[in-house]
């Protein structure tokens, strides 16, 4: 049993998607039918191990970084199914962003993590570079505090700044999509915060889906909630409504503690 | 009840402490007694001849240098060094990032594991049957290649084992940018495994700068100094073996003395390395050594 309604024109759209870690054994994601609106924000939630993670990563295809796996169904992307074997995933990927639960830096300047993706467009000029470098980094509300020191190694910054770094290298290359994978979990509650404001900021330019295990998080950003459970889409509604009137019994005992 | 089990744990807790010092202390006893016995007799010949003149023959006068050792392990280690050293890397990295999983790299690995417990004197045998004998000749060439086989394992499987360190979400972080497998290695997971790599290669290089036996079917030895590849090429290692086995007094003074050297050179590498390893830059061991002498002046 699922609930899900209907959104006009998503940016994304899963359509009986199965997922496999392993070809042999039970998919670890079951006919899972959701839009994703865009210029939104989508809050996945439900209990550990309910396949929230494995299917945000199903959209950016990381899982084909590692063997075994197995995808069914169809993801829409821009009128083309994206799971065929066809995708290009270089460019999938430059056009559906993705930021991850730990900051990740790399070995690098504060500047070159941010032209990082922007190199890979082949993007060399310099002014344009730093421009655009300029603009992701005040996108991310990380100007005030780096701008004086884009030379210093990324690692210097606080872990709170570490991820808005992230961000900013993400949205350098201005992707139509950008998935968050429970990205406030390592942090403290003021950059947290700032995190939360940021997303909400984003969504004006691309639609974000964003994986997290707090509910409150979910209901602060969320303009829409999916509740996933054993693998299973149980209800997907504007957040409103998952929260204060869900139509399935399943989410109401979740939202409401009885467990998780 | 409750004190005798304490008691119990305490006495527990000493008799290992005491064992495992007493383990470390047999250890650096001996080491210590090596590095004693070295310095107090190869001193005598430690002078700047020692280090600019060829040997003087058994009976003329003068005792006359090992320079032709200096130069001969100088410029056969180098070369190993530039074929072990990237050859070594690369294997790394394929069995890190391309071969990771596949039956191939298993083999690969276990190889590398074969080589580095297999007698040094084996790779210097085949590099003869190779090298030497189609040349008719012993030569400093097959010394570096001979070398750079020993290295090799150590400087493959470092750099692998570095690279596997390399957290996951690193890498997936690079790919989720849209990034190149060769782009991810290059700019990302090699940045972040250098210093280990670099370790690796360091250790690598101070354990066949140490070995004789792949010298002595390869490179054999010389009584003059040389810079031609294709001739026999004296170094430290194999002049020690023969002035240590010699009949005369100064050759094994002078066999002292050129351990003592080698062991300084390998000693200054080892350090070097450990260094890179917790501080992570060229500048860490003199930061080490400016901390150290502030705390000194403090306290």
């Amino acid at each position: 049993m699922s609930s899900v309604i209907a959104i006009e024109s998503p940016k994304i759209d899963i359509r009986n998607l199965n997922f496999y870690y392993n070809k042999s054994l039970e998919p670890a994601l079951e006919n899972i039918n959701m839009p994703i609106p865009d210029k939104r924000v989508t809050a996945l939630i439900g209990p550990s191990g309910c396949g929230k993670t494995t299917l945000l990563r199903c959209l950016n295809r990381m899982h084909d970084l590692y063997p075994g796996i197995k995808y069914e169904g169809e993801i829409i992307f821009d009128n083309t199914n994206i799971l065929s074997k066809s995708t290009d995933l270089i460019v999938l990927r430059s056009r559906i962003g993705m930021v991850f639960q730990k900051p990740t830096p790399f070995p690098m300047s504060i500047f070159e993590n941010v032209a990082f993706g922007l190199r890979l467009m082949g993007i060399n000029n310099k002014t344009e570079l730093k421009d655009r470098v300029e603009a992701a980094i005040k996108m991310a509300a990380l100007w005030d505090e780096v701008g004086n020191r884009l030379n210093e190694n990324a690692f210097s910054l606080s872990g709170g700044q570490q991820q808005r770094l992230v961000i900013a290298r993400a949205i350098a290359v201005n992707p139509e999509v950008l998935l968050f994978d429970e990205p406030t979990s390592a942090l403290d509650p003021i950059s947290t915060a700032k995190i939360e404001e940021l997303i909400i900021e984003l969504k004006k330019r691309m639609a974000i889906v964003i994986v997290t295990h707090n509910m409150q998080q979910a209901a602060r950003i969320g303009d829409y909630t999916a509740f996933m459970y054993l693998g299973k889409l149980i209800e997907f509604d504007k957040t409103e409504t998952i929260f204060t009137n869900p139509k399935e019994k399943l989410t109401e005992d979740y939202i409401t503690g009885r467990f998780g | 009840m409750e004190n005798v089990r304490i008691k119990s744990r305490v006495l527990k807790s000493n008799v290992i402490m005491i064992l495992s010092t007493l383990a470390a202390l047999y250890g650096i006893v001996f080491l210590g007694w090596i590095l004693v016995s070295i310095i107090y007799h190869g001193y005598e010949y430690l002078n700047l001849d020692f280090f600019t003149k060829d040997p003087v023959p058994p009976g003329m006068p003068g005792v006359g240098g090992l320079r032709m050792a200096f130069i001969g392990q100088f410029i056969i280690t180098t070369i190993a060094a530039f074929i072990g050293t990237p050859i070594g890397i690369m294997a790394g990295i394929f069995l890190a990032e391309y071969g990771r999983g596949t039956w191939w790299a298993m083999f690969i690995r276990n190889l590398a594991d074969i080589v580095i417990s297999m007698p040094a004197i084996v790779i210097g045998a085949a590099v003869y049957v190779v090298l030497v004998a189609p040349l008719q000749s012993f030569n400093g060439l097959s010394g570096s290649v001979a070398l750079s086989i020993l290295s090799l394992p150590y400087i493959t499987v470092a750099t692998d084992e570095m690279l596997k360190l390399v957290p996951k979400e690193m890498r997936e972080a690079a790919y989720a940018l849209g990034a190149y497998k060769h782009y991810v290695i290059k700019k990302v997971t090699m940045r972040v495994a250098k210093t280990g790599i670099l370790t690796g290669v360091i250790l690598g290089l101070a354990r066949m700068a140490g070995e004789a036996a792949p010298l002595l079917f390869t490179s054999f030895n010389n009584d003059h100094t040389t810079f031609n590849l294709l001739k026999p090429m004296a170094t430290l290692t194999i002049t020690i073996f023969i002035y240590a086995t010699g009949p005369y007094h100064e050759w094994h003074e002078q066999a002292w003395a050129a351990g003592f050297v080698l062991t300084l050179g390998v000693l200054v590498a080892v350090i070097i390395a450990k260094y890179l390893v917790h501080g992570g830059s060229f500048t860490a061991p003199f930061m080490y050594v400016a901390r150290r002498i502030t705390k000194i002046n403090k306290g």
